[in-house]
């Protein structure tokens, strides 16, 4: 996901099913504790947590796609299977996943194409409803009818072409099937998608009553699967959470600490991290402001923590318009950027990279050496040699993000440097990703940015980097690459026996493709992964904290 | 917004001459209003100091800007220096603060924080970087001198503009009536039913990603006409409709009867019976479109929807130095201070001028 944009509704996952691999890499069967790479301290149950937080999109979680929402919703709502509640550090450990309603990893065939659930017995939600197996398919049905940005992910089920041709008239899903009582859920692909798994941990596919509203629900939001339920949502102003009195235990998943969570919704960086420093509020869930960043780490260096998040930001080059169709304007590009610089830029909330995937990933292979060193005189001569020096270049980003809006501007000058005439367009962030996803509007460079949905690979490269998957609108794909050698790299290594699709070679194939985009085809140039923060009050407990591979876990903040 | 008040009754420059007439019996004999006004305003020592205050500022963003450029900090307005350094008593001062990371182990990271522009010098090193820097390592001194000439510019061409077609279609829309008046009229209206800054961030955004290109008009994305234009634009309304209510005031006088009478034409008695009886209203109201033009320049500038960087407009200035409040404030403060003194001059001489001319205060903007 992009921290905020809307999603092409034609999301092709299209890797092999490696549902053998997977489960023996999640850890073993259900009911199983997942193990964290770094233990959070266990503290004890408090009354109220306060916090900051930024704007949510929704609190719905068949609506939203934004990580402030995704953030509180991992206490709240449950898909059938979940990402672990540890911090996951980098390589394998990020990418385990773990039961949630669904008593244990599913059964499948040898290809991954039938998948069969059993859910916990006894689970209620927040309002006291029993939950059932039909609800995961009418929570399905419900995504589609609210033309939810998730409805791409469900594209490979058996029977979704009605639902897909006309979203808001769905109403079965034939490749879908349940039994109430015995609890049973039968999900079948058209064809192998190992990354089918991951896509179930999303919240479009958490678990709502059949009662819930088939509309935006948020007043209150819908009943609550987890530990804790949302009690009030004032869009642009709070929410609050309380324990689900109807809560079970589930393993793996924790209770959590406090019995309260109160949030304050503030956009502003620096009011947020000022009420936390002041101690009015426990938590701040923005990022810090990059110029307080200095002095609130030399004041607060113990309660203050900073996250690489598995995000990549990059300047997109559009390959179907000139100078970019041209791959020495691209490598140019990548020259004449000096990613410390951009990192600077970032007020240091960043770490310099040249791949596409970020090293959270076990399929990440550092590209040594670097493929391209800080160099003017290289990227003039580049230019030059490419015949578009002195062409018109329309540079596009943020205007209301501060660090998007310095590299945005950053970027511009470099090219100017370079010998382009670079002009620049400036956008609000509430329609950037949507203009620059347009083929009308023929943005050729800019900035652009992608946080994990899911921790496999198919999220990055089948999504941004993979020619069919190019659309005239919402188009992901920014800088529209379409390389034959690319296109059928991906496409091989998503049809590989399940037992291959999750094993070191494959790994290797997939760092090989990150390669072969960066430096053969010179598809983006990337320059760094986004570095967010973590700021607590001197009441609170820091060791507690939990990042589980996106967000920090309100539910296992402790106090001293 | 500003909106223009209402005209309770007409006033033309013989209202001046009347008025000058209460003060000094014969020594207006022979004198034309203009003269009177002229020396009214010349006695207003409070206008005239803040229209030195203004003309300076022109002088220093208009004349002073290239020579600071070129022969004092020997940095470009839009020369940015993210990566730069300078030397200051023998020690090397990075222009941006640089800051390094490592990645640990457990996923969090070690970082020392970065990104913080040089603070004013102040001579130390030279004129260079004399009010600091901003977050690309851009000269803030230069930037505000070229941003202020960037704004003034705006300012003044989009008042022009806007007076201009305002007194065309008020002439027009006044002296024919009927359909004429009504399509005009209807065309004030509903360009004053959108909030003027919500019209131009519309305007400005959507011309600011492709440019304008109909007919024989080509104006590129980015181009500094565009925010010109679209503030002319949505200013046109506030001008044009106290100008109608003046021409519907006069255009039954005796004067104008006697000229259509001689067998004058539409446009002889448009330009030469009706127009110079407005002058003075048009005077004011241009002094004050233009404050407000200027405000309007920062506030797109400031959006995002006016001038586009790297261009520098005291507005984009302010947008740049709101996220170093704490620690550079004079990023977003010196701007300001621009625009208040600019702002404040052009009122005050505004107000000064329409005194002079009409001080029964019949013409005035109301905020």
């Amino acid at each position: 996901m992009r921290t905020k944009r809307v999603r092409s509704v034609a999301i092709a996952a299209v890797v092999t099913a490696g549902l053998v691999l997977v489960v023996s890499a999640c850890g073993g069967s259900g009911g199983s504790s997942p193990t964290t790479t770094t233990s959070a301290a266990q503290g004890a149950t408090f009354s109220n947590l306060k916090v900051v937080w930024g704007l949510p999109d929704y609190l719905d979680p068949g609506l939203s796609y934004k990580l402030q929402s995704w953030q509180a919703f991992q206490d709240v709502y449950l898909p059938l299977l979940a990402k672990r509640y540890g911090t996951c550090g980098v390589g394998a450990g990020c990418t385990k996943i773990i039961p949630a309603i669904a008593q244990s990893l599913p059964q499948s065939n040898a290809n991954g194409t039938d998948l069969k659930f059993t859910i916990r017995k006894g689970l209620k939600y927040s309002n006291g409803e029993t939950i059932k197996a039909s609800d995961f398919k009418n929570t399905i049905i419900r995504d589609f009818r609210l033309n939810s940005p998730g409805i791409g992910f469900f594209s490979n089920i058996v029977g979704i072409d009605a639902c897909e041709g006309n979203p808001t008239k769905c109403s079965d899903i034939s490749g879908i099937t349940d039994n109430d009582q015995a609890g049973t859920i039968e999900i079948k692909l058209s064809k192998p998608q190992s990354d089918f798994l991951y896509i179930l941990t999303t919240f479009f596919t958490a678990l709502v009553p059949s009662s819930t509203p088939q509309k935006d629900t948020e007043n209150p939001p819908p009943a609550a699967d987890g530990p804790y339920y949302f009690a009030s949502y004032k869009p642009s102003r709070s929410f609050v959470m309380l324990r689900n009195p109807h809560w079970k235990p589930i393993p793996g998943i924790p209770n959590g600490n406090p019995d309260k969570v109160t949030a304050l919704l503030i956009a502003d960086q620096s009011r947020s991290a000022q009420l936390v420093q002041s101690n009015q509020y426990d938590y701040d869930e923005n990022t810090l402001p990059t110029d307080r960043l200095q002095q609130l780490q030399k004041n607060y260096k113990n309660q203050i923590h900073l996250w690489r998040t598995p995000s990549t930001n990059y300047f997109f080059m559009n390959e179907r318009l000139a100078p970019f169709n041209n791959i020495k304007a691209r490598e140019a590009v990548n020259y004449a950027i000096n990613r410390q610089t951009l990192v600077n830029l970032y007020g240091g909330l960043g770490v310099p990279t040249w791949n596409f995937l970020p090293p959270t990933y076990p399929q990440y292979k550092k590209l040594s050496p670097t493929p391209y060193p800080y160099s003017l005189s290289k990227a003039k001569q580049l230019v030059q040699q490419s015949g578009t020096k002195g062409m018109t270049i329309g540079v596009y980003t943020e205007s209301d993000v501060a660090n998007r809006q310095a590299a945005g501007e950053y970027l511009q000058g470099q090219l100017n440097k370079i010998g382009y005439h670079a002009v620049m367009h400036e956008l609000g962030s509430a329609n950037y990703f949507v203009i620059i996803g347009n083929q009308k509007t023929k943005a050729q460079i800019g900035f652009t940015d992608w946080f994990e949905d899911y921790p496999y690979p198919t999220d990055w490269f089948t999504v941004l980097e993979y020619g069919p998957n190019i659309h005239d609108i919402h188009n992901n794909n920014v800088s529209n690459v379409n390389f034959g050698e690319t296109n059928n790299t991906i496409n091989h290594l998503g049809h590989l026996p399940p037992t291959q699709a999750f094993s070191s070679s494959t790994n290797s194939d997939w760092a090989n493709l990150d390669k072969t985009l960066m430096t053969k085809y010179v598809s983006e140039a990337p320059f760094l992964n986004e570095v967010i923060t973590s700021f607590f009050s001197t009441r609170m407990n820091p060791s507690c904290d939990v990042f589980t591979d996106l967000f920090d876990d309100v539910a296992q903040m402790c106090l001293k | 917004m500003a909106t223009p008040g209402t005209t309770q009754e007409e006033f033309t420059l013989d209202t001046a001459a009347e008025l000058a007439a209460e003060e000094g019996g014969s020594k207006i004999e022979g004198k034309s209003p203009w003269v009177l006004a002229g020396r009214r305003l010349r006695r207003n020592y409070t206008a005239l100091v803040f229209l030195a205050i203004f003309l300076l500022i022109v002088f220093l963003c208009f004349v002073f800007a290239p020579i600071y450029s070129s022969h004092l900090s020997h940095l470009g307005p839009d020369f940015e220096n993210a990566s730069g350094v300078i030397h200051e008593n023998g020690k090397t001062i990075h222009i941006i603060s640089q800051g390094k990371s490592t990645f640990g182990k457990d996923g969090q990271v070690h970082t020392t924080a970065a990104g913080i522009p040089i603070g004013p010098q102040l001579g130390k090193s030279g004129v260079a970087y004399f009010f600091g820097a901003d977050q690309q390592g851009r000269d803030i001194a230069t930037r505000l001198l070229y941003g202020g000439r960037n704004t003034l510019f705006i300012g003044l061409v989009a008042a022009a503009i806007c007076t201009v077609i305002a007194i065309l279609l008020a002439l027009l829309a006044a002296y024919f009536g009927g359909a004429t008046d009504w399509i005009i009229s209807r065309a004030f209206d509903l360009i004053w039913a959108f909030p003027v800054i919500l019209l131009g961030i519309a305007l400005g955004t959507a011309l600011n990603i492709n440019g304008f290109h109909h007919g024989p008009i080509n104006i590129a994305a980015g181009s500094l006409w565009i925010p010109t234009l679209v503030i002319a634009f949505v200013f046109i309304p506030y001008v044009g409709r106290p100008l109608r209510g003046q021409v519907l005031a006069l255009r039954n006088r005796e004067f104008v009867e006697a000229s259509t009478a001689q067998g004058a034409g539409p446009l002889r008695i448009m330009f030469t019976e009706l127009l110079p009886n407005i002058a003075s209203s048009v005077l004011v109201l241009f002094t004050l479109i233009v404050a407000n033009a200027i405000l309007t320049e920062v506030a797109l500038s400031f959006l995002g929807a006016g001038v586009q960087p790297p261009h520098p407009s005291w507005g984009t200035m302010i947008a740049n130095g709101q996220n170093f409040l704490s620690t550079r404030p004079w990023m977003a403060i010196l701007p300001g201070i621009m625009i208040t003194i600019t702002v404040i001059s052009l009122n005050v001489f505004g107000d000064g001028l329409r005194d002079a001319l009409d001080p029964r205060a019949k013409v005035k903007m109301e905020h």
